[in-house]
């Protein structure tokens, strides 16, 4: 059960032709699959698009009336192998992943598809995970799309041309044989907006209707075959597609009245280009410019005609394109040189080469642009001094007295979260066995490289943190130590690492965070979790008898691995002594520890609605949570340090002598445990307590908690006349 | 081209889990219901773990006869009318980023904190200064609205993207009427407390925000109440009036901590070093040594957390801070962890150094002591803690109080021997340093004795290194940056 639910939502995805579809752009987006007639949809999750796979999931009633197939694939290879579907039957086909990481992963699959070429519309779709909120290494998907020759359609980012751009790309695939990308930016997959809908069309071919078997062996690629389809990519597929895409008119161009100039986008950055206009008095907030626009919808290839009409006889035009290399700024140099075109073409030199476009960088680059031209002055609304003044209002002065007092907000570990307990375990360990150089890897446990734990040296992909410890293992003065999580583990842990590890006599520690879900990602189930989602060792529960459920224990002892422990994260005394255990037994081979507790998110979800039904039934129900005694906390805040828990925070002494501020934890706090056990194994303070608030108290209760009022209550008077009398 | 009008440009800042999404939607569905067409963005990512979020939206009023508007996806610095921010140093980032224009941007923000890990992770007190960016804020804001919204949502059991509705509705930015407002959070769980902390910033906010809080006023020194406060008082006004508010509370304290000896032994001390206290920046060598020498008197020994784990006001703040109801049963378990060093310091002198001496008893004592969870409220262990709390009364003869004194004065005879005051108020600082249980404890006093070795050796020769050594002592657990910054002066 993922973090958000769209099963209402989803109800949107039967509305039929002519209704008026409101939303956001991931369902926008899966609204056009089953409007294009696909068959199947597969992908894994991570943002931007870690949403469009929650919606698809949560869309299988009405995928499966429709006879549409679904997959949560195993990893983005997984995905990307599916479209092999399309290779030999007219099969209409999408996959979706986190960009560039996930075509990464996918890279050999996507070559050996786009080698083979695709007889049904094949489609990725990708979330262009770059610049702010962006979550990886910067990358473009543009170059894999030119290496392996897959179009790369990037449209205009209001939800009537996402929609449309689906459609014609499934068109655009069949027309060229050719698999599709198609590149969703961040803001783009979480824009609302509006648009017409069409009913939705069933595949041809589905489970209700099967193919019928055949073969072409020409498209397996396998020498003779792949000379022939390297050919055939540049002699037919590429031919048809600038064909299609020109007739299709996939591409646009709005006209205006200064025709000297001209500007190319890529269809994603349109509307900061006609924002950046409108500020400059040069468009209206419809779009109606007076600067000439080609819009780049499909990014890749590029269509020399329609660019060289574009471009004839004007003075300059601005090319603009996110990230680096700029690969189309490049080819529009190609093709204009090729055809002696001498219009001036502006791109990266007055743009800046990384990062976003964003509004006030568009603003900068188009007026820099316009006053450019000697041809023709234009009348602009803002000075160059006066857009550069935009950038911020404020003295220098006060910057540097602003910048003083805004604390940075790194992603942290949630409130609970199980993963805090084995950090706050290793950071202890460390405090007793010297500094750790520690193999990190990708999902919620990366945080442990921040504050407060500051543990893990390198992360170099997903699930391959044991791998990328084997070249550093022999000249480390500890074991290795490789922190995995399960997600990473299913994904490409076990096979990269772990089976790679033990068939290398590798002698190091990896830790598997098993917190049931793909929990960084917006907690999809994975494969070591099926209902009813419960995990060993949380706080609450009995392991359940599951079926289906596949052991990441089994598959590492399938793997070869003999030293398998799993611990409770909460137990921090048991987890130190068992990685202390780990890192010094003198028994070989991999050691692995699976350091388990439910993701704390998914947890609430599933126990709060449990407890608040006992509650209002009147079933007697302890809630714990944990509290810091103000009077005995001294404020060393020794406990953050070891937890950065955001319900363990901090607030104003209210001792009148002291100054800093005392440890307090606020009312999100869930009751986990873990400030209990770092007081204990860290000996930390005693200013540490759980208050346990009974509901609905039995009668037994009662009398106990009136014994002990009445108790306290004689002692209290008692020490109240004292207090009196020691007051001044 | 033909003028038909601008989008209004709202950005929201909001931190992960504080329901910026929910106050998008809301948002969304008042302009729709107002006839206006709204495009929203956001930047999740990791964003919802902790982390901070921003939101952005458009809005244009809808025309059958004309085109779709071309919104677009980014705040832009300079264009935003309306920016939201669900805490005041959130709105100072917004300010940071540009996002705050002189000419155009109303912004609301409720001005309480969240504090960064950086901030609460300080050693000290690593808190950005909100008074610093509330009066930044206010200069570079077309229209500043701000008041403490938490206390609003708080008192009324629900969440802040409610409070924010409420104040975007009172401030009359958007075009869009309160009964619409009102009608978008009627529905869903917790509507009866949305609307209520919804009303109540909707008047915060129509009000024009906070009122300036009148500084509180000065201390003054009480007339003693009783036979103690009658020993005590007259020599407590004896001193400058600007160290009469630490020595009244310091001298309350130590009575409560030990007896009146203890207090009447402090003051003495103190007037010791107000002899030789020029009285620069209002006796602040004075007041300053008096608030570390009484917090440092009143160390945290076992009797001392038992006096304060019965202190008769704890209950009903625990009872509070929890929200329990009144006849609510409820069971307190405390961690504590008793070492052999804190049993010996309890121990006359002598017997405590003999038992931290011998490796058996400390062995034999390792067995009943170690990490202990104790219900507090049960009648036995209250019993306990009291009989623990009553040896206080051997205190001064005891082990611990004898190693504590000796740091104690060693210290204040420090800050007491410097003819230079710059150098004797930087010394007399180093008194906040002393803080924690066990090892954090160990670990600060042992730091102060050798920043006073440094003085003492002649390392640490001013005011600025003993400062910088000081500094360096607090950056936390790891030794390293303390031992090179000593071993820098050496």
């Amino acid at each position: 059960m993922a973090e958000r639910s769209f099963k209402e939502e989803v109800k949107k995805l039967r509305a039929g032709d002519g209704d008026l579809f409101k939303g956001e752009g991931i369902l926008a987006i899966t609204k056009a699959l089953l409007q294009s007639g696909v068959s199947y949809v597969g992908g894994y999750q991570g943002s931007p698009i870690s949403h469009l796979m929650d919606v698809l999931n949560d869309a299988q009633d009405i995928l499966g009336e429709l006879g549409v197939h679904f997959e949560a694939s195993g990893s983005e290879a997984t995905a990307a192998a599916m479209l092999s579907a399309s290779i030999n039957y007219p099969l209409r086909g999408a996959v979706t992943w986190k960009s560039t990481v996930g075509t990464n992963v996918a890279s050999d699959a996507l070559s050996n598809l786009a080698s083979a070429g695709v007889t049904g519309g094949a489609m990725v779709i990708v979330g262009e995970d770059y610049g702010e909120g962006a979550s990886i290494m910067q990358e473009r998907s543009y170059a894999f799309a030119m290496k392996a020759q897959m179009w790369l359609l990037d449209p205009r980012p209001n939800l009537t041309s996402i929609v449309d751009m689906v459609e014609k790309g499934f068109a655009l695939s069949e027309a060229s044989n050719t698999p599709i990308f198609y590149m969703m930016r961040i803001r783009g997959c979480h824009v609302t907006g509006e648009f017409l809908a069409r009913d939705n069309v069933a595949p041809r071919y589905s489970n209700r209707s099967p193919v019928s078997p055949q073969r072409e062996p020409e498209k397996i690629i396998l020498p003779p075959y792949v000379y022939a389809q390297e050919r055939e990519k540049i002699a037919q597929r590429l031919p048809a597609a600038i064909d299609f895409i020109r007739r299709e008119q996939l591409n646009e161009v709005f006209a205006g009245k200064y025709e000297h100039l001209g500007i190319i986008t890529c269809g994603g950055s349109y509307n900061t280009v006609i924002r950046a206009l409108e500020r400059q008095g040069l468009s209206d907030v419809y779009g109606n410019a007076d600067i000439p626009i080609y819009c780049l919808n499909v990014a890749y290839p590029l269509i020399p005609d329609e660019l060289v009409e574009f471009c004839v006889g004007k003075e300059q035009v601005l090319v603009l394109e996110e990230g680096q290399p700029e690969y189309i700024e490049q080819g529009i140099q190609t093709i204009l040189r090729r055809r002696d075109v001498q219009t001036r073409v502006f791109g990266k030199d007055i743009m800046p080469m990384a990062g976003e476009y964003t509004g006030q960088v568009m603003l900068e680059g188009i007026t820099r642009f316009v006053l450019a031209s000697r041809r023709e002055t234009v009348p602009l609304a803002m000075t160059l001094d006066t857009v550069l003044g935009r950038e911020t209002p404020l003295s220098e002065e006060d910057i540097a007295a602003l910048m003083n007092q805004l604390p940075p907000r790194p992603a942290g570990l949630c409130t609970g979260c199980p993963e805090r307990p084995l950090f706050s375990a290793i950071k202890q360990l460390q405090q007793d066995m010297g500094p750790f150089h520690i193999s990190s890897d990708i999902g919620c446990h990366s945080f442990a490289t921040a504050e407060p734990f500051n543990l893990g040296n390198t992360i170099m992909g997903y699930g391959l943190s044991l791998a990328s410890s084997s070249g550093m293992r022999h000249a480390l003065p500890h074991k290795a130590i490789s922190i995995m999580g399960d997600g990473g583990f299913w994904h490409n842990g076990l096979t990269s690492g772990v089976t790679s590890a033990v068939f290398n006599g590798h002698d190091g520690l990896l830790i598997i965070v098993d917190n049931g879900y793909s929990a960084a990602t917006g907690g999809q189930d994975i494969p070591s979790l099926v209902e009813p989602n419960l995990i060993a060792s949380t706080l609450d529960a009995e392991r359940p008898k599951r079926e289906q459920w596949q052991s990441i224990e089994d598959a590492c002892r399938g793997a070869g691995v003999q030293w398998i422990r799993t611990v409770s994260t909460y137990n921090i005394e048991s987890m130190k002594r068992t990685l202390r255990e780990a890192l010094t037994t003198d028994t070989a081979g991999l050691k692995v520890v699976i350091a388990e507790g439910e993701c704390m998110l998914n947890r609430q979800r599933r126990v709060k609605p449990l407890i608040r039904k006992a509650i209002d039934e009147g079933q007697r129900v302890e809630r714990a949570r944990f509290y810091v005694d103000p009077a005995t906390c001294t404020g060393d805040h020794g406990c953050i340090r070891l937890s950065g828990c955001p319900s363990l925070t901090i607030k104003e002494n209210p001792d009148p002598l002291r100054i800093d501020p005392v440890s307090y934890v606020d009312n999100s706090c869930v009751g986990c445990g873990v400030c209990g056990e770092n007081a204990h194994t860290a000996v930390l303070c005693p200013s540490f307590s759980r208050i346990d608030v009974i509901h609905n108290p039995s009668r037994a209760d009662r009398v106990l908690q009136r014994a002990r009022d009445r108790f306290r209550a004689w002692w209290r008077r008692r020490d109240e006349r004292r207090q009196q009398a020691l007051t001044l | 081209m033909t003028d038909s009008g601008h989008t209004i440009n709202l950005l929201i800042a909001a931190l992960g889990g504080e329901g910026g999404g929910v106050l998008t939607n809301w948002l969304i569905e008042a302009a729709d219901r107002s006839g206006w067409q709204a495009q929203s963005t956001s930047l999740a990512g990791v964003a919802q773990r902790t982390g901070a979020t921003i939101y952005y939206l458009e809005f244009f009023k809808r025309n059958a006869d004309a085109p779709a508007p071309v919104m677009s996806l980014f705040p832009a610095q300079g264009d935003i009318d309306i920016a939201v921010t669900s805490e005041i140093a959130e709105a100072g980032r917004m300010l940071s980023r540009g996002f705050i224009s002189p000419d155009k941007t109303t912004l609301i923000s409720s001005d309480h904190r969240v504090y960064g890990i950086t901030e609460k992770s300080a050693t000290t007190d690593g808190t950005a200064d909100p008074v610093v960016i509330t009066e930044l804020c206010s200069r570079y804001a077309q229209r500043f609205i701000h008041f403490d919204m938490l206390e609003v949502v708080q008192r009324c059991g629900t969440v802040i993207s409610a409070a924010l509705l409420g104040a975007i509705a009172g401030a009359q930015v958007l075009p869009f009427t309160k009964e619409v407002f009102v009608e978008v959070i009627a529905g869903g769980k917790g509507a009866d407390a949305n609307r209520k902390a919804f009303e109540e910033c909707y008047q915060a906010a129509a009000g024009g925000g906070a009122k300036l809080v009148e500084p509180a006023a000065g201390f003054v020194l009480p007339s003693p109440t009783t036979a103690i406060g009658r020993v005590l008082i007259p020599r407590i006004a004896g001193f400058p009036s600007s160290c009469h508010e630490v020595l009244f509370h310091a001298a309350q304290r130590l009575v409560a901590y030990q007896d009146v000896h203890y207090a009447t032994d402090y003051l003495t001390q103190l007037e010791q070093l107000l002899a030789r206290d020029e009285g620069t920046d209002d006796y602040y060598l004075t007041r300053e040594t008096a608030r570390w020498l009484a917090l440092w008197l009143a160390y945290e020994d076992i009797p001392r957390v038992a006096q304060l784990k019965l202190r008769p006001e704890r209950e009903s703040s625990i009872r509070a801070e929890v929200r329990a109801g009144v006849d609510q049963p409820l069971q307190v378990t405390e961690f504590f962890h008793p070492r052999v060093e804190e049993v010996a310091a309890l121990l006359p002198k002598s017997l405590g150094e003999r038992l931290l001496a011998s490796a058996t008893a400390r062995r034999a004592l390792g067995y009943v002591l170690g990490p202990r969870k104790l219900r507090t409220d049960t009648i036995l262990v209250q019993l306990v803690l009291r009989g623990l709390a009553s040896l206080r009364r051997w205190r001064r003869g005891s082990f611990g109080y004898a190693e504590e004194r000796a740091m104690i004065d060693r210290w204040f005879d420090a800050v007491c021997s410097q003819t230079n005051t710059d150098m004797a108020r930087a010394l007399a600082d180093c008194g906040r340093m002393v803080k924690g249980y066990g090892a954090t404890r160990y670990r600060t006093t042992s730091r102060l004795m050798a920043i006073i070795d440094a003085v003492e050796t002649g390392i640490a020769a001013d005011a600025a290194a003993v400062r910088r050594l000081n500094e360096t002592a607090m950056i936390g657990e790891e030794s390293a940056p303390f031992d090179e910054a000593i071993a820098a002066l050496g």
